[in-house]
C-alpha cells in the first residue's frame, strides 16, 4: 500500500453503536491508514457527517436516536451529502436490501451484511470505491 | 533322753489305738442304727410295693372295663353308621320324590300357561260372539220394525187391491197377473232393503277405517316434522360459518355462526345468490371472480374445494371490514345429481397472528444474534491476519478452530432468517436480467475449496443458450447454493459431482445435480424436503447440515411455480443422487411468497 501525505489521506466516518464492531472496523482502518471518525449514534453520526464532511461514511442501520435509514435520507438531502459514498453496514436481512436499492438506488450507496463480510473484504471494498 | 522320747512316743500310740477304739465302737454304733433304718425302709418298702401292687390291680380292673365301654362304643357306632345310611336312603328317596314334583309342577305350570292362553282365547272368542250376538240383536231388531211397516203397507195394498177388485170388475182377468207383479215388487223391495243395509255397514266400516289412516298420517307427519326440526337445530348450530345452497348457487340455509361472522340476516338472505354474501378478495385485495369462488368450484368440479391459509382470502363485509377467511365448499350429490354446495368457514386472523408473531420472533432473534456473531468474526479474522502480531502455530490452529466454527452458527443463522422471510411472505421475487453461467460459476467458486480438498471430480457444463435471462439471481443462487453444496457435503472424498443447466423450453431453466455420494435413505426420501429434517445416514457423517436448505429451496420453487425432484440411488446406479430443478424464468412477478 502506498505512502499518503496527510492532505491525501482518505476520512472515513463510521456510524455504529456496537462498541466492538465500532472498535473492530476502527483498528483496521487505522492500520490502513485511515483517518478515522467515530459516531456510537444516528443522531451523532448525522452531526458528525454534515459538519466534518468525510470521503466515506460506514452506516449501520439499527441504532437508538436515530435509525440508519434516516441518516441516509438527511445525509443525501445535503448539498455535500448527495456524492459522498455510503456503504451500510447491517445485520438485516436481505429484505432490507430491497427497500434500501428501491428508495435509495445509487451506486454511491453499497449494502453489506456484517456476518457475512470479512473485514478485510470490507477494507477492500473501501479502497475500491476510493479507487486506491 | 530317747527312752523317754520312747516312752511318750508308745503313750501315744495307746492312746491313739484307744481312741482307734473308741471310734470303731461309735462307728459300729453309727452302722447298727444304719441297718436299722434299712430294716425300717425295706418294711416300708415292701408295704408300697403292696399297695403298687392293689393299684396294678385297680388299674388291670378299670382297663377292662374300658375295654367293654369301648366295645358298646363300637356297637353304638355301628347302629348309628346303619341309622345314617338309612336317612341317606330316605333323603335319596325324599330327593327323587322331590325331582319328581319338580317336573310334575313345571309340567302344572306349562299347562296352567296354556291353560291361561286358552282361557284369553277363550274370552276374546267370548266378547267377539258377545259382539256379533250384539250386533245380530240390532240386526233382528231393525229387521222387526222393518217387517212391522211392511206388514202395514202391505195391508194398504190389499185394501186397495179390494177396492180394485170391486169397482175395476174388468180388470178382475188382468188383476191376478198384477197381483203378480205386485208380489215379485215386494220381494225386490225387500232385497233392495237388504242390499241398502249392507252398503250402510260397509259405509260405516269404510268410515271407521278412514278415521284411523287420517289418525296415523298426523302422527307420522308430526314425527317427521320433529326430526326435520332437530336437523336443522343441528346445522343452525355448528360453530363454523355453513352456508347450504341449491344447485343454482341460491342459499338455502345460512347458520347462526355465519350470520355473526359475515354480519347478515338469514331471512334477508336465503334466497339469494350466494355470491351476494362472499365478496372475497386475496391478499392485495384483488377481489375474487366468482367463478373462483369455492363455491363456483364445488359445483363446476364436484369436489371438495378448500381455500385454506395457503393463499389467504379476506371476506369483505357490507361495511367494507374484512376477515381472513379458511373455506370448505362441498357439493352436494344425491342420487348421483348434484342438488346443492355446502359451504364451510371459519375467520383465522387469530392463527395468523400467531403464524405471523412466530415468524418475526425467529427474524429478530437471528437479528440480534448476528451482531455478536460478527464481532467474533472480525477480531479473529484480524488475528489470523497477523494485524496486531503473528501468532504461533497451535495459537493460529485454535483461533482457526474459532473461526470455522463461528462460520457455521452465520450460516445457520442465515438459514434461519431465510426461513423466516419465505414464511413471514416478505421475499419478493424480483427478475433482473441475468446471466445464468456467470451466477452458477460464482456459486461453484464458493465449494471449490471443499470440492479440491476432497479431491473431487467435477464438471459443469452450461448449455449454449442459457445467457442472459430474466430470472431473481438472489433466489436462484440460493437454489443452486443448497443442491450444489449438498453434494459436496454428502458425497465422500475422491467422488464424482456433475453440475448440468440447460434450458427445457424458453422461459424454463432446468438444473440438474448428480452425485456418487452417500444417498438418501429410501424410507426417509418423503421428508426429505421437511423443515429440520436430516437424514439419518448423514447425521453421523457431518454435523455441519441444518436441515433447512431443501427446506428453503422447496419454498423458493413452489413460490415460483418451479419443480423440484430426485431420484436415490439414480436409475441403473447403486449409490448417489440425482436432483432435478425446473424453474419458470420470470418467476412469478411481484409474486409475494405465502406460508404453506
Amino acid at each position: 500500500m502506498a505512502l499518503y501525505g496527510l492532505e491525501s489521506m482518505k476520512t472515513i466516518l463510521i456510524i455504529e453503536d456496537e462498541k466492538s464492531l465500532r472498535n473492530a472496523v476502527v483498528d483496521l482502518l487505522h492500520a490502513k491508514s485511515f483517518l478515522v471518525i467515530e459516531a456510537k449514534n444516528g443522531r451523532e453520526g448525522m452531526e458528525l457527517a454534515l459538519s466534518k464532511h468525510p470521503d466515506l461514511i460506514l452506516l449501520d442501520l439499527i441504532m437508538p436516536e436515530m435509525d440508519g435509514m434516516s441518516v441516509l435520507k438527511k445525509i443525501r438531502e445535503d448539498k455535500w451529502g448527495v456524492t459522498v459514498p455510503v456503504i451500510i453496514l447491517t445485520n438485516l436481512s436481505a429484505t432490507i436490501e430491497q427497500s434500501v436499492d428501491n428508495t435509495l438506488a445509487n451506486s454511491l450507496t453499497h449494502y453489506l451484511i456484517k456476518s457475512d463480510w470479512k473485514l478485510h473484504d470490507i477494507v477492500k471494498k473501501i479502497e475500491g470505491i476510493f479507487k486506491i | 533322753m530317747r527312752n523317754k522320747i520312747t516312752k511318750s512316743a508308745s503313750d501315744d500310740i495307746i492312746l491313739n489305738l484307744k481312741v482307734l477304739a473308741e471310734e470303731k465302737e461309735s462307728v459300729r454304733r453309727k452302722l447298727a442304727v444304719t441297718a436299722e433304718k434299712l430294716a425300717a425302709t425295706a418294711k416300708k418298702l415292701a408295704i408300697t410295693a403292696k399297695e403298687k401292687e392293689s393299684v396294678r390291680r385297680k388299674l388291670a380292673i378299670t382297663a377292662k372295663e374300658k375295654e367293654s365301654v369301648r366295645r358298646k362304643l363300637v356297637i353304638t357306632a355301628s347302629k348309628l353308621a346303619a341309622t345314617a345310611e338309612k336317612l341317606a336312603a330316605t333323603a335319596k328317596e325324599k330327593e327323587s320324590v322331590r325331582r319328581k314334583l319338580a317336573v310334575t309342577a313345571a309340567k302344572l305350570a306349562v299347562t296352567a300357561q296354556k291353560l291361561a292362553l286358552t282361557a284369553e282365547k277363550l274370552a276374546l272368542t267370548a266378547a267377539k260372539l258377545a259382539e256379533t250376538a250384539e250386533e245380530k240383536e240390532i240386526v233382528r231388531r231393525k229387521l222387526v220394525v222393518t217387517a212391522a211397516k211392511l206388514a202395514a203397507t202391505a195391508e194398504e195394498k190389499e185394501i186397495v187391491r179390494r177396492k180394485l177388485v170391486i169397482t175395476a170388475a174388468k180388470l178382475a182377468e188382468t188383476a191376478e197377473e198384477k197381483e203378480g207383479v205386485r208380489r215379485k215388487l215386494v220381494i225386490t223391495a225387500k232385497e233392495k232393503e237388504t242390499v241398502r243395509r249392507k252398503l250402510a255397514v260397509t259405509a260405516e266400516k269404510l268410515k271407521a277405517s278412514h278415521a284411523t289412516l287420517e289418525n296415523k298420517v298426523i302422527e307420522r307427519t308430526k314425527s317427521l316434522e320433529m326430526s326435520r326440526v332437530k336437523e336443522e337445530a343441528i346445522l343452525l348450530s355448528i360453530g363454523d360459518g355453513l352456508i347450504v345452497t341449491d344447485e343454482n348457487g341460491i342459499i338455502t340455509i345460512i347458520n347462526r355462526t355465519a350470520e355473526i361472522l359475515l354480519e347478515e340476516k338469514s331471512k334477508e338472505v336465503v334466497g339469494k345468490n350466494f355470491f351476494l354474501v362472499s365478496s372475497l378478495v386475496d391478499e392485495k385485495g384483488l377481489s375474487i371472480p366468482v367463478e373462483q369462488h369455492p363455491i363456483s368450484m364445488a359445483l363446476k368440479t364436484l369436489t371438495v374445494t378448500a381455500a385454506m391459509t395457503g393463499s389467504t382470502y379476506f371476506h369483505i363485509r357490507k361495511n367494507s371490514t374484512r376477515f381472513p377467511i379458511a373455506i370448505t365448499a362441498t357439493p352436494v350429490i344425491l342420487h348421483g345429481k348434484v342438488i346443492g354446495t355446502i359451504k364451510v368457514f371459519r375467520d383465522i386472523t387469530y392463527e395468523r397472528e400467531i403464524d405471523k408473531a412466530k415468524t418475526e420472533f425467529v427474524s429478530l432473534a437471528s437479528h440480534q444474534l448476528r451482531t455478536p456473531l460478527s464481532a467474533v468474526n472480525w477480531y479473529s479474522e484480524m488475528l489470523l491476519a497477523g494485524d496486531v502480531g503473528e501468532l504461533n502455530v497451535k495459537q493460529k490452529k485454535y483461533l482457526d478452530e474459532v473461526y470455522r466454527s463461528n462460520q457455521r452458527m452465520v450460516e445457520l443463522v442465515n438459514a434461519l432468517l431465510d426461513v423466516a422471510s419465505l414464511e413471514l411472505g416478505t421475499f419478493v421475487i424480483e427478475p433482473k436480467s441475468t446471466d445464468i453461467c456467470k451466477l452458477a460459476l460464482s456459486v461453484i467458486s464458493e465449494q471449490k475449496p471443499q470440492i479440491t480438498s476432497k479431491k473431487m471430480k467435477f464438471s459443469f457444463l452450461c448449455a449454449k443458450n442459457v445467457s442472459l435471462m430474466r430470472t431473481d439471481p438472489k433466489l436462484l443462487r440460493m437454489v443452486m447454493q443448497n443442491i450444489l453444496s449438498n453434494a459436496v457435503k454428502y458425497t465422500p472424498n475422491g467422488g464424482k459431482i456433475n453440475f448440468n443447466l440447460s434450458l427445457k423450453d424458453k422461459k424454463t431453466i432446468s438444473i440438474q445435480v448428480s452425485d456418487n455420494g452417500y444417498g438418501i435413505p429410501k424410507n426417509q426420501q418423503d421428508q426429505i424436503f421437511t423443515k429440520l429434517f436430516r437424514a439419518d445416514n448423514v447425521r453421523d457423517k457431518d454435523t455441519d447440515g441444518t436441515g433447512l436448505g431443501l427446506y428453503i429451496v422447496k419454498s423458493i420453487i413452489q413460490n415460483s411455480g418451479g419443480r423440484i425432484w430426485f431420484s436415490s440411488p439414480p436409475k441403473e446406479k447403486n449409490k448417489g443422487t440425482n436432483f432435478y430443478v425446473e424453474l419458470p424464468l420470470d418467476g412469478r412477478k411481484s409474486t409475494q411468497f405465502i406460508s404453506k
